[in-house]
């Protein structure tokens, strides 16, 4: 009896010891391994929460890192900028905190914090580029411009540069200048070729009637078509200038959606890491 | 001796199972009582925590689905759909798949893919093993044609759990009530103005018909008189004008009358019905 009875009891404590090591669900270790879980799903803000409420644990480099990453995927862009602000020099993350957080002052459209010494980094120039194209501050020259950048990514470079420059815009003045001399020039001016088709020949067929109403003494019917080819014209006018802002509205709009889709593409230049892999 | 070995064996056995176990059952009731508190996120977090230590996937199903109710509750319908349809991967019986795919015809009827909704509930009415539950796919069938708009379609499928089903009485109330615009058009088509007093919308049907007499009696005096160009101008600028305006305003007033019949009609289902509901 006794034999049996000795090994029974340390297995009964071994087990218990064990079972209550392995499925402690808030043990520090298993917080994380589940802070990590939460991360790699994208859930993001319970991710958040985990790694926060377990003490100690955030002082982790690697965690304040995730943290900042998980600010950042929710769009919170300050806490973002706040998590990695906290990352030293002397960590491994911290190039690529520095990254992150130029990154989460772009998105958040504060660009005059990227005109900073601390900028070394070569994703921080290419993002401190395209903050001049985003700003209203005056451009650098095209060749400090483009420098942090190589290959294919230069001649795109150059290009967002050039339209930022020199952008193709139509003169409000000569559309309206040209509708005045012949209606519906502007509009064809703004390539808006039907309406600068239309506006002519409904201009021009008001004014027909009017005149043949002149010639044949129809009293009413004269001034009221005068009148007609008077609205037609003069609204074809401010059209024509109106038309030459939408179509310059239109340019700016171009421009813009490029770099941000280009910038999306590039996930603005900050490294891919792997925490989930 | 053998008898005592047996024993201690089996408490042996016992603890290895149930001292774990012990812990994620914990682990659910906490869950539970955080969805019966309305705490849906603290919930969510507690049941994948449950989800993430469970290795043996005993939880699987109760987890997933109770995620995808907590969802639910907070409106998130994309991730209660996603949820659902984890538990009816972990489902382990024909109870437990039925239960997930109703969530799920539920879910879309909340978010008014009434489409969606009702393919799901046809595919369940073709399945035998699901043979037995013809009336409550019915109920959902007509939750979705009601969420559709559809009040008599609603009321055929209540009518077929009963007669004199509760539901069905009330859709054909509703149906009744609803006005006809292809009705209210055509009578504004030869009468303008019928139209609108079709729907309630008296001052409005009169002075529809008071412009049209107006207009209409100068365009024809106009031509009467031989003032072709004043016949044309009235005629094209003024009576049509006013004409096509009255058939406009008949269509829009009946589409109006019958948005407000339904939602007056879905917001009774909400607070007075006392039966189940998505």
């Amino acid at each position: 009896m006794k034999n049996i009875l000795l090994p029974f009891l340390f297995l009964t404590l071994l087990q218990g010891i064990s079972y209550s090591q392995d499925v402690n669900l808030y043990s520090k270790e298993n917080r994380k391994q589940f802070a990590d879980y939460l991360y790699c799903q994208k859930d993001y803000l319970r991710a958040v929460n985990e790694y926060e409420e377990v003490p100690g644990l955030a002082a982790s480099d690697t965690i304040r890192f995730k943290i900042g990453l998980a600010y950042l995927k929710m769009g919170d862009y300050d806490s973002a900028s706040v998590n990695f602000s906290q990352i030293g020099s002397n960590s491994f993350f911290y190039n690529d905190a520095q990254a992150e957080f130029f990154k989460s002052q772009f998105l958040s459209g504060n660009y005059g914090s990227l005109n900073t010494e601390n900028g070394n980094y070569t994703s921080v120039k290419q993002l401190k580029s395209f903050a001049y194209l985003f700003d209203y501050e005056p451009l650098p020259s095209k060749e400090i411009f483009i420098s942090p950048f190589e290959g294919n990514e230069r001649g795109k470079l150059s290009d967002f540069y050039d339209r930022k420059t020199n952008p193709p815009y139509k003169s409000e003045l000569t559309a309206a200048l040209l509708s005045t001399i012949i209606p519906g020039l502007g509009k064809i001016y703004t390539k808006e070729y039907s309406d600068g088709i239309i506006a002519f020949l409904v201009t021009g067929l008001m004014g027909y009637i009017a005149y043949t109403d002149f010639k044949a003494n129809h009293k009413f019917r004269e001034w009221l078509f005068t009148g007609l080819t008077a609205f037609f014209y003069g609204g074809n006018i401010y059209g024509s200038a109106a038309s030459a802002q939408i179509y310059n509205a239109q340019v700016n709009f171009r421009l813009s959606s490029d770099m941000k889709l280009f910038l999306e593409e590039k996930d603005y230049f900050v490294p891919d890491y792997e925490f989930c892999k | 001796m053998n008898s005592v070995n047996s024993t201690l064996i089996i408490i042996l056995f016992a603890v290895t199972i149930i001292h774990p176990q012990n812990q994620l059952d914990e682990q659910l009731t906490k869950a539970e009582a955080l969805y019966r508190n309305e705490e849906y996120f603290n919930s969510i977090t507690e049941l994948k925590r449950l989800i993430f230590f469970d290795s043996s996937k005993r939880y699987s199903y109760t987890a997933n689905e109770l995620i995808g109710e907590c969802y639910e509750k907070g409106a998130k319908f994309t991730d209660a759909l996603n949820y659902f349809a984890r538990a009816e991967i972990a489902a382990t019986n024909t109870d437990e798949i039925y239960n997930c795919r109703i969530n799920t015809v539920k879910i879309n009827i909340l978010r008014r893919t009434t489409g969606r909704a009702l393919s799901l509930l046809n595919a369940l009415d073709k399945e035998p093993r699901f043979n037995g539950k013809k009336e409550e796919i019915n109920y959902w069938k007509g939750w979705a044609y009601i969420f559709s708009d559809e009040w008599d379609k609603a009321s055929d499928q209540f009518r077929r759990i009963s007669k004199q089903n509760e539901l069905g009485r009330f859709c054909d109330s509703i149906d009744n009530q609803k006005y006809s615009v292809t009705e209210a058009k055509i009578l504004s088509f030869f009468i303008p103005g019928a139209g609108q007093i079709y729907t309630g919308n008296y001052l409005s049907g009169i002075l529809s018909l008071g412009w049209n007499i107006l207009w209409g009696y100068t365009t024809i005096t106009a031509f009467q008189a031989n003032r072709i160009f004043d016949g044309i101008m009235v005629a094209e600028f003024l009576w049509l004008r006013f004409y096509n305006g009255s058939n406009q305003n008949a269509e829009k007033f009946a589409i109006d009358k019958n948005l407000e019949i339904s939602n007056n009609a879905l917001i009774y289902l909400q607070n007075v019905y006392k039966g189940e509901k998505p």
